[in-house]
């Protein structure tokens, strides 16, 4: 379906951009944290977040990474069966619209799991537990 | 001093963990890979603290954890999991292998520092 083809391309473009800022943003802290070492500056409880907030923000993209790949692997199953037999076409779709949903689905719980203390809910009080 | 093994696939993580304990008397060593971490202590090195990142490409934090668990100088080497999950059943898991404590990213510099010297029993 040329449509889904379309789709595909264009998750591939979305895929590209998050990996070059992925790579951006860790390069841009990684020469903020050498200057800060190398000159021995002293970081405070606010510079230190900012530091940390480069490890959620590549993992949530990697994560939404992780849905591009598993959307871009539905699309090309089901252009397969739509192409080797167009009648099995509305039983394909059935089946990539659920594994969309679930895509779906698996990106928003990464997202939540991901956040860290930055997450609105059910980010605990006392960040350091003790067993 | 004693010697505290950092672990976590984030370079920049790694360095905001850096800045916190460069001014502590510690000595410290750091691994982008938890599988090369392991295979140094497998080979004889002894941390007295372990702090390391959950979720990792190849050997993610758990199966660190048990790995270092199966070692018998590491049996009982306490260990911090530093990670940006804040899910409790993931907790309870962490207890059951004898994880020593939680800490959620982005963690505050001083209360990090607070943990390390509670733990390895330093002056405070």
């Amino acid at each position: 379906m040329l449509i889904l083809n379309s789709v595909d391309e264009l998750l591939a473009h979305i895929k590209d951009v998050q990996s070059d800022v992925i790579a951006l943003s860790n390069d841009s802290l990684l020469k903020m944290s050498n200057f800060i070492e190398k000159n021995n500056l002293e970081i405070d409880e606010d510079i230190s977040t900012a530091l940390q907030y480069q490890d959620i923000i590549t993992q949530q993209l990697n994560a939404s990474i992780e849905a591009i790949d598993s959307m871009k692997s539905s699309i090309n199953r089901f252009n397969h069966a739509f192409e080797s037999d167009e009648s099995l076409a509305s039983e394909s779709l059935s089946k990539l619209q659920a594994k969309l949903t679930q895509t779906l689905q698996d990106a928003k719980d990464k997202k939540n799991r991901f956040s860290g203390k930055t997450a609105e809910h059910d980010a605990p009080s006392d960040e350091i537990e003790f067993f | 001093m004693p010697l505290v093994i950092f672990v976590d696939d984030s370079e920049t993580a790694l360095a905001s963990t850096r800045m916190v304990t460069n001014s502590m008397p510690i000595e410290v060593k750091q691994y982008t890979e938890a599988q090369v971490a392991l295979a140094e202590i497998q080979a004889g090195m002894t941390p007295d603290l372990i702090i390391t990142d959950l979720n990792m490409p190849v050997m993610n934090g758990f199966e660190f954890l048990q790995g270092l668990r199966e070692v018998p100088a590491t049996k009982r080497t306490p260990c911090l999991m530093l990670t940006t999950e804040t899910k409790a059943e993931l907790k309870q898991q962490g207890k059951a292998l004898g994880l020593t404590g939680w800490i959620v990213k982005p963690f505050n510099p001083a209360q990090l520092k607070q943990a390390i010297t509670r733990v390895l029993r330093l002056p405070a």
